[in-house]
Protein backbone atom coordinates (compact mmCIF):
# COMPACT_ATOMS: atom_id res chain seq x y z
CA UNK A 1 0.00 0.00 0.00
CA UNK A 2 1.63 3.46 -1.14
CA UNK A 3 1.82 5.79 2.25
CA UNK A 4 1.99 9.52 1.14
CA UNK A 5 4.15 12.41 3.39
CA UNK A 6 2.11 15.13 4.92
CA UNK A 7 4.88 17.20 3.36
CA UNK A 8 5.87 16.37 -0.60
CA UNK A 9 7.00 18.57 -3.33
CA UNK A 10 5.39 19.85 -6.39
CA UNK A 11 7.01 19.74 -9.86
CA UNK A 12 6.69 23.72 -9.28
CA UNK A 13 8.91 23.48 -6.57
CA UNK A 14 11.52 21.17 -8.20
CA UNK A 15 11.57 23.40 -11.20
CA UNK A 16 12.41 26.09 -8.90
CA UNK A 17 14.43 24.89 -7.11
CA UNK A 18 16.86 23.30 -9.26
CA UNK A 19 16.69 26.33 -11.87
CA UNK A 20 17.42 29.12 -8.47
CA UNK A 21 20.55 26.84 -7.32
CA UNK A 22 21.72 27.64 -10.97
CA UNK A 23 21.03 31.22 -10.77
CA UNK A 24 23.96 33.55 -9.15
CA UNK A 25 25.45 36.43 -10.19
CA UNK A 26 28.78 34.66 -11.98
CA UNK A 27 26.45 33.52 -14.50
CA UNK A 28 25.56 36.90 -15.95
CA UNK A 29 29.56 37.41 -16.25
CA UNK A 30 30.20 33.76 -17.73
CA UNK A 31 27.32 34.94 -20.48
CA UNK A 32 29.15 37.77 -20.86
CA UNK A 33 32.63 35.36 -21.87
CA UNK A 34 30.42 33.25 -23.81
CA UNK A 35 28.98 36.55 -25.82
CA UNK A 36 32.51 37.68 -26.02
CA UNK A 37 34.29 34.17 -27.89
CA UNK A 38 31.39 34.33 -30.11
CA UNK A 39 29.75 36.80 -32.02
CA UNK A 40 27.75 38.65 -29.06
CA UNK A 41 24.65 38.69 -31.34
CA UNK A 42 25.10 34.96 -31.58
CA UNK A 43 25.69 34.14 -28.28
CA UNK A 44 22.15 32.74 -27.44
CA UNK A 45 23.55 29.86 -30.14
CA UNK A 46 26.17 28.46 -27.60
CA UNK A 47 23.91 28.97 -25.06
CA UNK A 48 21.51 26.99 -26.41
CA UNK A 49 23.82 24.37 -27.54
CA UNK A 50 24.70 24.22 -23.95
CA UNK A 51 21.18 23.60 -22.47
CA UNK A 52 20.63 20.72 -25.11
CA UNK A 53 23.72 19.37 -23.51
CA UNK A 54 23.07 19.96 -20.18
CA UNK A 55 19.54 18.48 -21.23
CA UNK A 56 21.33 14.88 -21.42
CA UNK A 57 23.25 15.16 -18.59
CA UNK A 58 19.30 15.42 -16.87
CA UNK A 59 18.31 12.48 -18.44
CA UNK A 60 21.22 10.46 -17.16
CA UNK A 61 21.05 12.19 -13.49
CA UNK A 62 16.89 11.27 -13.95
CA UNK A 63 17.43 7.81 -14.28
CA UNK A 64 20.01 7.28 -11.48
CA UNK A 65 17.92 9.42 -9.34
CA UNK A 66 14.99 6.75 -10.40
CA UNK A 67 17.09 3.87 -9.02
CA UNK A 68 18.68 5.27 -6.04
CA UNK A 69 16.26 8.27 -4.75
CA UNK A 70 18.42 9.23 -1.49
CA UNK A 71 19.82 12.08 -0.91
CA UNK A 72 23.49 10.78 -0.53
CA UNK A 73 22.94 10.57 -4.27
CA UNK A 74 25.78 11.24 -6.41
CA UNK A 75 28.12 9.24 -3.83
CA UNK A 76 25.46 6.33 -4.12
CA UNK A 77 26.01 6.46 -7.94
CA UNK A 78 29.56 6.04 -7.88
CA UNK A 79 29.51 3.45 -5.48
CA UNK A 80 27.21 1.08 -6.95
CA UNK A 81 28.88 1.60 -10.72
CA UNK A 82 32.40 1.92 -9.65
CA UNK A 83 33.33 1.19 -6.16
CA UNK A 84 33.54 3.25 -2.66
CA UNK A 85 37.30 4.79 -3.31
CA UNK A 86 36.04 6.01 -6.61
CA UNK A 87 32.82 7.52 -4.87
CA UNK A 88 35.20 9.07 -2.32
CA UNK A 89 37.54 10.44 -4.15
CA UNK A 90 35.15 11.98 -6.98
CA UNK A 91 32.73 12.96 -4.39
CA UNK A 92 35.05 15.08 -2.38
CA UNK A 93 36.78 16.44 -5.08
CA UNK A 94 33.11 17.80 -6.62
CA UNK A 95 32.44 18.97 -3.04
CA UNK A 96 36.05 21.09 -2.69
CA UNK A 97 36.29 22.68 -6.15
CA UNK A 98 32.34 23.12 -5.38
CA UNK A 99 32.25 24.84 -2.34
CA UNK A 100 35.34 27.40 -4.12
CA UNK A 101 32.45 29.35 -6.38
CA UNK A 102 31.80 30.48 -3.57
CA UNK A 103 35.38 32.81 -3.59
CA UNK A 104 33.86 33.92 -7.11
CA UNK A 105 30.32 34.74 -6.20
CA UNK A 106 31.12 36.47 -3.14
CA UNK A 107 34.21 38.30 -5.11
CA UNK A 108 31.21 39.64 -7.83
CA UNK A 109 28.81 40.53 -5.16
CA UNK A 110 31.57 42.63 -3.59
CA UNK A 111 31.59 44.33 -7.15
CA UNK A 112 28.00 45.00 -6.92
CA UNK A 113 28.23 46.00 -3.33
CA UNK A 114 31.09 48.21 -4.15
CA UNK A 115 29.44 49.94 -7.41
CA UNK A 116 26.15 50.18 -5.33
CA UNK A 117 27.55 51.95 -1.98
CA UNK A 118 30.93 53.65 -3.36
CA UNK A 119 34.62 53.39 -1.82
CA UNK A 120 34.62 53.71 2.20
CA UNK A 121 37.70 52.95 2.91
CA UNK A 122 39.63 51.80 0.30
CA UNK A 123 38.46 49.85 -2.78
CA UNK A 124 40.93 46.66 -1.91
CA UNK A 125 39.50 46.42 2.13
CA UNK A 126 35.41 47.64 0.91
CA UNK A 127 35.76 44.50 -1.00
CA UNK A 128 37.17 42.19 1.70
CA UNK A 129 34.76 43.15 4.03
CA UNK A 130 31.76 42.70 1.46
CA UNK A 131 32.96 39.71 0.73
CA UNK A 132 33.23 38.39 4.21
CA UNK A 133 29.97 39.19 5.02
CA UNK A 134 28.42 37.52 2.42
CA UNK A 135 30.12 34.44 3.80
CA UNK A 136 29.85 34.65 6.80
CA UNK A 137 26.12 35.91 6.43
CA UNK A 138 25.33 32.67 4.48
CA UNK A 139 27.19 30.11 7.44
CA UNK A 140 24.87 31.96 9.56
CA UNK A 141 21.74 31.36 8.37
CA UNK A 142 23.06 27.76 7.50
CA UNK A 143 24.47 27.22 11.11
CA UNK A 144 20.89 28.86 12.76
CA UNK A 145 19.36 25.87 10.10
CA UNK A 146 17.31 28.62 8.82
CA UNK A 147 15.31 26.87 5.47
CA UNK A 148 14.43 28.78 2.46
CA UNK A 149 10.66 27.36 2.15
CA UNK A 150 9.72 25.94 -1.55
CA UNK A 151 7.45 28.69 -1.28
CA UNK A 152 9.85 31.54 -0.99
CA UNK A 153 11.90 29.34 -3.74
CA UNK A 154 9.19 29.15 -6.20
CA UNK A 155 8.51 33.67 -5.75
CA UNK A 156 12.46 34.02 -5.96
CA UNK A 157 12.87 32.29 -8.93
CA UNK A 158 9.92 32.39 -11.14
CA UNK A 159 10.00 36.28 -10.27
CA UNK A 160 13.70 36.25 -11.32
CA UNK A 161 12.94 34.44 -14.49
CA UNK A 162 10.10 36.83 -15.43
CA UNK A 163 12.13 39.50 -14.93
CA UNK A 164 14.98 38.37 -16.69
CA UNK A 165 12.83 37.59 -20.14
CA UNK A 166 10.96 40.76 -19.58
CA UNK A 167 13.79 43.08 -19.50
CA UNK A 168 15.77 40.97 -22.48
CA UNK A 169 12.64 40.83 -24.85
CA UNK A 170 12.59 45.13 -23.88
CA UNK A 171 16.10 45.84 -24.62
CA UNK A 172 16.37 44.06 -27.39
CA UNK A 173 13.00 45.52 -29.23
CA UNK A 174 14.59 48.86 -28.12
CA UNK A 175 18.05 47.76 -29.31
CA UNK A 176 17.67 45.60 -31.82
CA UNK A 177 20.02 42.85 -33.32
CA UNK A 178 22.04 42.89 -36.45
CA UNK A 179 22.25 38.76 -36.84
CA UNK A 180 23.39 39.33 -40.72
CA UNK A 181 26.38 41.22 -39.86
CA UNK A 182 27.28 38.90 -36.67
CA UNK A 183 27.31 35.83 -39.07
CA UNK A 184 30.16 37.18 -41.46
CA UNK A 185 31.94 37.73 -38.50
CA UNK A 186 35.64 36.19 -38.14
CA UNK A 187 35.06 35.30 -34.31
CA UNK A 188 31.92 33.37 -35.53
CA UNK A 189 33.56 29.33 -36.07
CA UNK A 190 32.26 25.92 -34.92
CA UNK A 191 35.48 25.89 -32.24
CA UNK A 192 34.37 28.98 -31.14
CA UNK A 193 31.00 27.99 -31.00
CA UNK A 194 31.60 24.69 -28.65
CA UNK A 195 34.51 26.62 -26.59
CA UNK A 196 31.38 29.01 -25.40
CA UNK A 197 29.17 26.23 -25.16
CA UNK A 198 31.86 24.70 -22.43
CA UNK A 199 31.67 27.82 -20.62
CA UNK A 200 27.84 28.03 -20.89
CA UNK A 201 27.66 24.91 -18.88
CA UNK A 202 28.74 27.08 -16.10
CA UNK A 203 25.86 28.83 -15.62
CA UNK A 204 23.89 25.54 -15.44
CA UNK A 205 25.77 24.64 -12.63
CA UNK A 206 23.74 23.42 -9.73
CA UNK A 207 20.51 22.42 -11.61
CA UNK A 208 21.32 18.71 -10.23
CA UNK A 209 21.92 19.87 -6.45
CA UNK A 210 17.44 19.17 -6.76
CA UNK A 211 18.56 15.31 -6.53
CA UNK A 212 18.86 15.08 -2.75
CA UNK A 213 15.20 16.12 -3.29
CA UNK A 214 14.32 13.35 -4.51
CA UNK A 215 12.70 11.61 -0.72
CA UNK A 216 10.59 14.81 -0.15
CA UNK A 217 8.55 13.64 -3.63
CA UNK A 218 6.26 11.18 -3.86
CA UNK A 219 6.74 10.09 -7.26
CA UNK A 220 10.73 9.95 -7.89
CA UNK A 221 10.51 10.84 -11.65
CA UNK A 222 9.27 14.29 -10.87
CA UNK A 223 12.97 14.88 -10.06
CA UNK A 224 13.91 14.16 -13.30
CA UNK A 225 11.08 16.09 -15.26
CA UNK A 226 11.85 19.05 -12.74
CA UNK A 227 15.13 19.22 -13.39
CA UNK A 228 14.69 18.88 -17.41
CA UNK A 229 12.10 22.03 -17.27
CA UNK A 230 14.53 23.61 -15.03
CA UNK A 231 17.12 23.62 -17.89
CA UNK A 232 14.74 24.57 -20.38
CA UNK A 233 13.61 27.56 -18.81
CA UNK A 234 17.23 28.52 -17.96
CA UNK A 235 18.15 28.23 -21.85
CA UNK A 236 15.31 30.42 -23.01
CA UNK A 237 16.17 33.20 -20.16
CA UNK A 238 19.60 32.90 -20.56
CA UNK A 239 19.97 33.00 -24.15
CA UNK A 240 17.56 36.19 -24.12
CA UNK A 241 19.36 38.01 -21.36
CA UNK A 242 23.39 37.34 -22.41
CA UNK A 243 22.49 38.61 -25.82
CA UNK A 244 20.39 41.70 -24.42
CA UNK A 245 23.20 42.49 -22.11
CA UNK A 246 25.70 42.30 -24.87
CA UNK A 247 23.25 44.99 -27.47
CA UNK A 248 22.96 46.61 -24.15
CA UNK A 249 27.17 47.63 -23.13
CA UNK A 250 28.98 50.38 -24.79
CA UNK A 251 31.46 49.03 -26.35
CA UNK A 252 33.66 50.96 -23.28
CA UNK A 253 31.83 49.09 -20.38
CA UNK A 254 32.52 45.98 -22.95
CA UNK A 255 36.36 46.84 -22.93
CA UNK A 256 36.62 47.72 -19.43
CA UNK A 257 36.58 44.04 -18.18
CA UNK A 258 33.88 44.54 -15.87
CA UNK A 259 32.44 41.78 -13.43
CA UNK A 260 29.24 43.56 -13.51
CA UNK A 261 28.09 43.74 -16.54
CA UNK A 262 24.37 43.02 -15.62
CA UNK A 263 24.53 46.46 -13.58
CA UNK A 264 25.56 48.08 -16.09
CA UNK A 265 23.70 47.22 -18.37
CA UNK A 266 20.36 47.57 -16.08
CA UNK A 267 21.59 51.77 -15.76
CA UNK A 268 22.18 51.98 -19.37
CA UNK A 269 18.56 51.18 -20.26
CA UNK A 270 16.72 51.37 -17.23
CA UNK A 271 18.98 54.18 -14.97
CA UNK A 272 19.15 54.03 -11.73
CA UNK A 273 16.36 52.13 -10.75
CA UNK A 274 16.64 49.73 -13.09
CA UNK A 275 20.43 49.02 -11.67
CA UNK A 276 18.91 49.10 -8.12
CA UNK A 277 16.33 46.02 -8.97
CA UNK A 278 19.07 44.39 -10.52
CA UNK A 279 21.54 44.82 -7.48
CA UNK A 280 18.73 43.20 -5.32
CA UNK A 281 18.15 40.61 -7.28
CA UNK A 282 21.90 39.47 -7.94
CA UNK A 283 22.10 39.33 -3.90
CA UNK A 284 18.97 36.97 -3.37
CA UNK A 285 20.03 35.11 -6.24
CA UNK A 286 23.84 34.42 -4.62
CA UNK A 287 22.38 34.04 -1.31
CA UNK A 288 19.70 31.46 -2.37
CA UNK A 289 22.01 29.89 -4.58
CA UNK A 290 25.29 30.10 -1.90
CA UNK A 291 22.72 28.80 0.90
CA UNK A 292 21.90 26.08 -1.04
CA UNK A 293 25.33 24.47 -1.77
CA UNK A 294 26.74 25.29 1.92
CA UNK A 295 23.56 23.54 3.13
CA UNK A 296 24.22 20.50 0.62
CA UNK A 297 27.56 20.01 1.06
CA UNK A 298 27.91 20.68 4.64
CA UNK A 299 25.21 17.61 5.22
CA UNK A 300 27.43 15.99 2.41
CA UNK A 301 30.65 16.66 4.97
CA UNK A 302 28.26 15.36 8.01
CA UNK A 303 27.83 12.02 6.27
CA UNK A 304 30.96 11.38 5.55
CA UNK A 305 32.12 12.20 9.13
CA UNK A 306 29.81 9.73 10.27
CA UNK A 307 31.03 7.05 7.47
CA UNK A 308 34.17 7.14 9.21
CA UNK A 309 35.47 9.16 5.88
CA UNK A 310 36.32 12.23 7.06
CA UNK A 311 37.25 12.81 10.97
CA UNK A 312 34.36 12.82 13.29
CA UNK A 313 34.72 15.93 14.61
CA UNK A 314 32.97 16.96 11.88
CA UNK A 315 29.96 15.68 12.60
CA UNK A 316 29.58 17.54 15.36
CA UNK A 317 25.95 18.78 16.02
CA UNK A 318 25.18 22.14 17.57
CA UNK A 319 23.30 21.61 20.64
CA UNK A 320 20.36 23.97 19.82
CA UNK A 321 20.05 24.09 16.09
CA UNK A 322 20.89 21.03 15.55
CA UNK A 323 23.19 21.66 12.50
CA UNK A 324 26.28 20.45 11.71
CA UNK A 325 28.24 23.42 13.29
CA UNK A 326 31.87 22.03 12.28
CA UNK A 327 31.15 21.18 8.79
CA UNK A 328 29.56 24.53 8.10
CA UNK A 329 32.32 26.28 10.02
CA UNK A 330 35.17 24.32 8.21
CA UNK A 331 33.45 25.15 4.77
CA UNK A 332 32.82 28.94 5.44
CA UNK A 333 36.99 28.73 6.65
CA UNK A 334 37.62 27.47 3.35
CA UNK A 335 35.47 30.19 1.26
CA UNK A 336 36.78 32.67 2.76
CA UNK A 337 40.52 31.59 1.70
CA UNK A 338 39.28 31.27 -1.57
CA UNK A 339 37.39 34.73 -1.65
CA UNK A 340 40.93 35.88 -0.51
CA UNK A 341 43.00 34.15 -3.13
CA UNK A 342 40.65 35.73 -5.59
CA UNK A 343 40.90 39.23 -3.81
CA UNK A 344 44.40 39.51 -4.29
CA UNK A 345 45.00 37.65 -8.04
CA UNK A 346 41.37 38.80 -9.27
CA UNK A 347 41.29 36.22 -11.46
CA UNK A 348 37.55 35.13 -10.68
CA UNK A 349 37.36 33.93 -14.05
CA UNK A 350 39.74 31.02 -13.22
CA UNK A 351 37.23 29.52 -10.95
CA UNK A 352 34.47 29.52 -13.48
CA UNK A 353 36.22 28.28 -15.94
CA UNK A 354 37.60 25.65 -13.33
CA UNK A 355 33.86 25.42 -12.27
CA UNK A 356 32.60 24.90 -16.08
CA UNK A 357 35.29 21.96 -16.09
CA UNK A 358 34.42 20.18 -13.34
CA UNK A 359 30.74 20.12 -14.28
CA UNK A 360 31.58 18.29 -17.63
CA UNK A 361 33.88 16.15 -15.58
CA UNK A 362 31.20 14.76 -13.51
CA UNK A 363 28.31 15.10 -16.23
CA UNK A 364 31.19 12.38 -17.76
CA UNK A 365 31.13 10.13 -14.50
CA UNK A 366 27.29 10.36 -14.28
CA UNK A 367 26.67 9.38 -17.62
CA UNK A 368 29.35 6.49 -17.08
CA UNK A 369 27.79 5.58 -13.93
CA UNK A 370 24.12 4.90 -15.92
CA UNK A 371 25.72 2.50 -18.54
CA UNK A 372 27.56 0.51 -15.57
CA UNK A 373 24.51 0.45 -13.73
CA UNK A 374 22.79 -1.37 -16.51
CA UNK A 375 25.06 -3.52 -16.94
CA UNK A 376 25.87 -4.42 -13.46
CA UNK A 377 21.80 -3.93 -11.86
CA UNK A 378 19.56 -4.67 -15.17
CA UNK A 379 16.82 -5.50 -13.42
CA UNK A 380 16.99 -2.97 -10.86
CA UNK A 381 13.59 -0.95 -10.88
CA UNK A 382 13.77 2.84 -12.86
CA UNK A 383 10.90 4.58 -12.66
CA UNK A 384 12.58 6.57 -15.75
CA UNK A 385 15.12 5.17 -17.77
CA UNK A 386 16.79 7.47 -20.45
CA UNK A 387 15.42 6.07 -23.83
CA UNK A 388 17.39 4.67 -27.02
CA UNK A 389 19.92 2.31 -24.77
CA UNK A 390 23.31 3.29 -24.35
CA UNK A 391 22.89 6.22 -27.28
CA UNK A 392 22.61 9.17 -25.37
CA UNK A 393 24.46 8.19 -22.17
CA UNK A 394 27.50 7.69 -24.59
CA UNK A 395 26.81 10.78 -26.70
CA UNK A 396 27.04 12.66 -22.91
CA UNK A 397 30.42 11.13 -22.49
CA UNK A 398 31.64 12.22 -25.94
CA UNK A 399 30.35 15.65 -25.66
CA UNK A 400 30.91 16.47 -22.07
CA UNK A 401 34.80 15.26 -22.01
CA UNK A 402 35.30 16.93 -25.25
CA UNK A 403 34.01 20.27 -23.91
CA UNK A 404 36.00 19.52 -20.88
CA UNK A 405 39.16 18.98 -23.18
CA UNK A 406 38.71 22.26 -25.33
CA UNK A 407 38.01 24.34 -22.29
CA UNK A 408 40.97 23.25 -20.55
CA UNK A 409 43.55 23.81 -24.37
CA UNK A 410 41.98 27.33 -24.85
CA UNK A 411 43.28 30.54 -23.72
CA UNK A 412 40.91 32.66 -21.78
CA UNK A 413 40.84 36.24 -23.07
CA UNK A 414 39.08 39.92 -22.73
CA UNK A 415 36.58 42.05 -25.05
CA UNK A 416 39.77 43.20 -26.45
CA UNK A 417 41.50 39.90 -27.06
CA UNK A 418 44.20 40.38 -24.54
CA UNK A 419 45.07 36.97 -22.47
CA UNK A 420 43.50 36.46 -19.17
CA UNK A 421 45.11 33.05 -18.26
CA UNK A 422 45.76 29.93 -20.28
CA UNK A 423 43.40 27.74 -19.35
CA UNK A 424 45.64 24.38 -19.44
CA UNK A 425 46.53 25.92 -15.65
CA UNK A 426 42.44 25.65 -14.87
CA UNK A 427 43.20 21.66 -15.96
CA UNK A 428 46.54 21.47 -13.47
CA UNK A 429 44.97 22.93 -10.77
CA UNK A 430 42.18 20.52 -10.71
CA UNK A 431 44.52 17.28 -11.59
CA UNK A 432 46.58 18.70 -8.31
CA UNK A 433 43.03 18.72 -6.65
CA UNK A 434 42.12 15.08 -7.86
CA UNK A 435 45.55 13.48 -6.90
CA UNK A 436 45.02 15.16 -3.39
CA UNK A 437 41.53 13.73 -3.04
CA UNK A 438 42.91 10.30 -4.82
CA UNK A 439 45.96 10.09 -1.88
CA UNK A 440 43.38 10.66 1.11
CA UNK A 441 41.19 8.42 -0.04
CA UNK A 442 44.35 5.56 -0.40
CA UNK A 443 45.92 6.55 2.20
CA UNK A 444 43.52 8.51 4.93
CA UNK A 445 40.45 7.11 4.63
CA UNK A 446 41.50 3.37 5.20
CA UNK A 447 42.92 4.53 8.82
CA UNK A 448 39.74 6.20 10.14
CA UNK A 449 38.07 2.62 8.84
CA UNK A 450 40.36 0.50 10.73
CA UNK A 451 39.91 2.69 13.61
CA UNK A 452 35.95 2.65 13.47
CA UNK A 453 36.37 -1.07 12.98
CA UNK A 454 38.61 -1.28 16.43
CA UNK A 455 35.96 0.97 18.21
CA UNK A 456 33.07 -1.73 16.99
CA UNK A 457 34.92 -4.74 18.19
CA UNK A 458 35.06 -3.15 21.26
CA UNK A 459 31.76 -1.80 22.15
CA UNK A 460 29.52 -4.42 23.92
CA UNK A 461 26.63 -5.03 21.72
CA UNK A 462 23.51 -4.16 23.38
CA UNK A 463 21.33 -6.02 21.81
CA UNK A 464 20.09 -9.23 24.26
CA UNK A 465 18.85 -11.79 21.91
CA UNK A 466 20.45 -11.99 18.20
CA UNK A 467 18.33 -13.83 15.54
CA UNK A 468 20.13 -16.34 13.57
CA UNK A 469 20.33 -15.08 9.74
CA UNK A 470 17.14 -16.48 8.22
CA UNK A 471 15.31 -17.75 11.19
CA UNK A 472 12.70 -16.20 12.83
CA UNK A 473 13.93 -14.35 16.01
CA UNK A 474 14.42 -16.48 18.93
CA UNK B 1 14.89 -11.37 10.02
CA UNK B 2 13.61 -9.64 13.78
CA UNK B 3 10.59 -10.64 14.62
CA UNK B 4 7.83 -7.73 15.73
CA UNK B 5 8.02 -8.52 19.15
CA UNK B 6 11.99 -8.12 18.63
CA UNK B 7 11.76 -4.59 17.00
CA UNK B 8 9.23 -3.50 19.77
CA UNK B 9 11.36 -4.54 22.70
CA UNK B 10 13.82 -2.48 20.63
CA UNK B 11 11.87 0.33 20.34
CA UNK B 12 10.91 0.40 23.94
CA UNK B 13 14.24 0.75 25.05
CA UNK B 14 15.37 3.42 22.18
CA UNK B 15 12.27 5.56 23.88
CA UNK B 16 13.97 5.37 27.08
CA UNK B 17 17.25 6.12 25.86
CA UNK B 18 16.14 9.01 23.84
CA UNK B 19 13.24 10.75 26.39
CA UNK B 20 15.58 10.48 28.91
CA UNK B 21 18.90 11.95 26.92
CA UNK B 22 18.82 15.63 28.58
CA UNK B 23 21.32 16.73 25.18
CA UNK B 24 18.89 15.37 22.93
CA UNK B 25 15.60 16.57 24.07
CA UNK B 26 17.19 20.14 24.23
CA UNK B 27 18.06 19.61 20.27
CA UNK B 28 15.01 18.41 18.99
CA UNK B 29 12.86 20.76 21.44
CA UNK B 30 11.20 22.35 18.48
CA UNK B 31 10.82 18.44 16.36
CA UNK B 32 7.30 17.04 16.54
CA UNK B 33 7.38 14.39 13.62
CA UNK B 34 5.08 11.01 12.98
CA UNK B 35 7.43 8.79 11.95
CA UNK B 36 6.73 5.12 10.24
CA UNK B 37 9.30 1.94 9.62
CA UNK B 38 8.80 -0.20 7.61
CA UNK B 39 10.62 -3.91 7.73
CA UNK B 40 10.94 -4.36 3.84
CA UNK B 41 11.81 -8.33 4.05
CA UNK B 42 8.85 -9.15 6.97
CA UNK B 43 6.85 -6.89 6.24
CA UNK B 44 5.98 -6.04 9.58
CA UNK B 45 5.32 -1.94 10.06
CA UNK B 46 6.13 0.85 13.16
CA UNK B 47 4.63 4.02 13.97
CA UNK B 48 6.70 6.34 16.21
CA UNK B 49 5.42 9.88 17.47
CA UNK B 50 7.43 12.21 18.58
CA UNK B 51 6.72 15.08 20.31
CA UNK B 52 8.51 18.17 20.81
CA UNK B 53 11.60 15.97 20.80
CA UNK B 54 10.26 13.18 23.52
CA UNK B 55 8.94 10.04 22.21
CA UNK B 56 5.58 9.61 23.25
CA UNK B 57 3.96 6.77 21.74
CA UNK B 58 5.20 3.86 19.01
CA UNK B 59 3.15 1.16 17.69
CA UNK B 60 2.81 -1.59 15.10
CA UNK B 61 1.40 -0.93 12.01
CA UNK B 62 0.40 2.55 10.19
CA UNK B 63 -1.13 5.01 12.07
CA UNK B 64 -1.78 8.57 10.57
CA UNK B 65 0.30 10.20 7.31
CA UNK B 66 3.69 10.38 8.36
CA UNK B 67 6.57 12.93 7.97
CA UNK B 68 9.26 10.69 7.77
CA UNK B 69 9.15 7.08 6.63
CA UNK B 70 11.96 4.89 6.68
CA UNK B 71 12.54 1.76 5.16
CA UNK B 72 14.95 -1.37 5.88
CA UNK B 73 15.45 -4.78 6.36
CA UNK B 74 14.14 -6.33 10.01
CA UNK B 75 17.55 -6.71 11.54
CA UNK B 76 18.80 -3.47 10.37
CA UNK B 77 16.00 -1.77 12.06
CA UNK B 78 16.23 -4.03 15.34
CA UNK B 79 19.73 -3.25 15.57
CA UNK B 80 19.58 0.74 14.70
CA UNK B 81 16.77 1.01 17.68
CA UNK B 82 19.57 -0.90 19.71
CA UNK B 83 22.67 1.16 19.03
CA UNK B 84 24.40 -1.80 17.82
CA UNK B 85 24.65 -0.05 14.21
CA UNK B 86 25.49 3.65 12.79
CA UNK B 87 22.44 4.16 10.21
CA UNK B 88 24.29 6.68 8.34
CA UNK B 89 26.86 4.02 7.04
CA UNK B 90 23.34 1.83 5.90
CA UNK B 91 21.46 5.27 4.33
CA UNK B 92 25.08 5.42 2.42
CA UNK B 93 24.92 2.50 1.02
CA UNK B 94 21.64 2.80 0.11
CA UNK B 95 20.72 -0.47 2.66
CA UNK B 96 18.69 1.72 4.45
CA UNK B 97 16.21 4.26 2.56
CA UNK B 98 14.28 7.31 3.86
CA UNK B 99 11.27 9.36 2.91
CA UNK B 100 11.29 12.60 4.13
CA UNK B 101 13.55 16.13 4.13
CA UNK B 102 17.19 16.45 4.42
CA UNK B 103 16.77 17.31 7.56
CA UNK B 104 14.64 15.12 9.10
CA UNK B 105 17.05 12.52 7.80
CA UNK B 106 19.90 14.15 9.37
CA UNK B 107 17.81 14.77 12.86
CA UNK B 108 17.37 10.70 12.85
CA UNK B 109 20.86 9.89 12.41
CA UNK B 110 21.19 12.88 14.97
CA UNK B 111 19.51 10.74 17.92
CA UNK B 112 21.92 7.86 17.48
CA UNK B 113 24.73 9.03 17.59
CA UNK B 114 23.84 11.49 20.58
CA UNK B 115 22.82 8.66 22.76
CA UNK B 116 25.42 5.91 21.18
CA UNK B 117 28.31 8.42 20.43
CA UNK B 118 30.58 5.40 20.29
CA UNK B 119 28.80 3.91 17.54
Amino acid sequence: MAVTLKKVLTLRTVVSTSAGMAMATSCYLAGLQVAIMVEGELAWISILVSGVFCLLSAMCFSELTSLYPSAAGIKLFMQNAFNEKTAVSIAMFYVVLGISMVGAESYLLSSVMLDTVGVIASPMLDRFLWQIVFILFVGYINFKGVKITGRLQDVLTYSMLSFLIGVSIYALAVKGIDISSALKSPTFTLKNVMNAAAVGVFMYVGFEWVTPLAEETEDYRMIGKGMMYAVGLLSVTYALFVVAMYTGLTKKQLMSGTSIPHILFARNMFGTWGAFAFIIMSILASVTSFNAGLLNTSRYVYAMARDDTLPRFFSRLHPDHATPWVAILSLVIFSVLVSLAILFTGKYMFIIMMAAALECFIYVVMALSVIRLRKKFPDSPRAFKVPLGNTIPVVTIVVFSVLMIGLISDTTRDYTGNVLFHNYWVGLVMAMFAGLCVMYTLVVVPRFKLAALKRASLRKKRRPSRSKPGKEGT
Amino acid sequence: MATSDEIMEALADFKEQCNNNKRLRRMQRDWTKLIHFVAEDTGDTFTMDVVKGEIVSFATGRNGTPDIIVTASSEDLCDMFWGDLNPSQKYLDGEIRVKGSQEDVMRLDAITMIIWPEV
